[in-house]
């Protein structure tokens, strides 16, 4: 767990003075370098690895044997990249990652946006964990939402992808509206501050020339800020890697492919490893 | 209604510990589920499960993921024609 690359801040806002946080359960101190780059330390002042990526400042404990992954869309042309803010969510980090993968909730909980009754049903879609990238994939995943996204002028079946490529990261490719040969790109990267609490980061690179930064911004906080009453009260709190009481379905693969890999991993911090 | 399956489920993975059997037996019956073992050992299981498609469906999503004890490679269903296989259900 120590062994990875986890997202700590926004890269162009970083506080002058060091700001305090926990990773793993340890406190680290988040702010900018002399030189004006950002600087992450541990407990004992000692600096810790830090990368810039996608619009966020990375760091790890340990010793990562891989570099942090790609998103080649973050370099096409014509895209616009959206630092979303930040959430704070009383919730295992990896049950943030799993309400992510989660479609079903769509028109429950963002009634009206996202999804909306009678359209409930999640038609089958192909889950798979790559072999040559060690990463889960769900592809061909299809439903119909009210309002995809900001730049939505109605309802549309949207066509989904689902990709995780770290323990605590996400990364959503929809339909964009206004470009529907291309894939907007949503992602959750998730700072795991103890087995109970998270950071969460989203960022975005969409296709999106109508609508103010302000605008795209308040779209998606206001979907996570939906889903967080749903993961502070998701019981049991840790994301069980054990079936036990619940009853997954096919609509659920994606979580299972997903807690599976983790299982695979022994990534086990905000995991329950006993049935619920 | 839904439509009855009767099916052998052949799982295969890391399976040798104790609690998988208990494990797939008591899964099988929250889902309200018919489970014979038929054969069994480390790397391998089979499994007669019985009852309304869905939920033999859910079956097999369960056991993909198992107890911690066990990793399960894959699962390889194999519809029984037998009379269950053509039987009908109240879901």
């Amino acid at each position: 767990m120590r062994h990875q690359w986890y997202p700590v801040g926004i890269a162009a806002k970083l506080p002058d003075s060091p700001a305090e946080s926990l990773l793993l359960g340890e406190r680290v101190h988040i702010g900018r370098a002399k030189g004006g780059g950002p600087q992450v330390t541990d407990a004992k002042g000692r600096a810790l690895p830090v990368l810039t990526r996608f619009g966020h400042v990375w760091t790890t404990l340990g010793t990562p044997e891989r570099d942090l992954f790609t998103i080649p869309e973050a370099d096409q042309p014509g895209r616009r990249l959206v630092d979303v803010g930040t959430v704070r969510v009383r919730c295992s980090p990896l049950r943030a990652v799993e309400n992510f993968l989660d479609i079903a909730h769509f028109p429950f909980v963002h009634t009206d946006i996202l999804g909306a009754e009678p359209h409930t049903e999640v038609e089958r879609y192909e889950v798979e964990i790559r072999e040559d990238s060690d990463e889960v994939w769900a592809t061909k995943v299809r439903f119909f939402q009210p309002q995809a996204a900001k730049s939505a002028g109605g309802g549309i079946t949207t066509d989904y992808m689902y990709r995780v490529p770290a323990p605590t990261c996400s990364i959503l490719y929809k339909t964009s509206p206004p470009r529907p040969g291309e894939w907007d790109v949503i992602t959750l990267f998730v700072q795991p501050m103890t087995e109970e609490l998270c950071q969460v980061w989203p960022w975005m690179a969409l296709f999106d020339d109508a609508s103010t930064m302000t605008d795209m911004i308040h779209f998606q906080q206001m979907i996570f800020v939906q889903d967080r009453s749903i993961l502070e009260n998701q019981i049991p709190a840790k994301l069980p890697l054990d079936p036990g009481l619940e009853i997954p379905t096919r609509a659920d693969m994606t979580s299972i492919a997903y807690r599976r890999w983790l299982k695979r991993h022994g990534y086990t911090y905000g995991a329950q490893l006993v049935a619920a | 209604m839904s439509d009855f399956a009767a099916e052998r489920f052949a799982i295969s993975g890391d399976l040798g510990s104790p609690v998988f059997v208990p494990w797939v037996e008591r899964h099988a019956r929250r889902l309200g589920l018919a489970a014979s073992i038929s054969e069994r050992s480390p790397t391998r299981m089979q499994v007669r499960i019985e009852g309304p498609a869905e939920l033999v469906d859910a079956m097999e999503v369960g056991c993909l993921l198992g107890p911690i004890e066990v990793w399960v490679d894959d699962i390889a269903r194999e519809p029984l024609n037998d009379r269950a296989a053509n039987r009908t259900a109240d879901a």
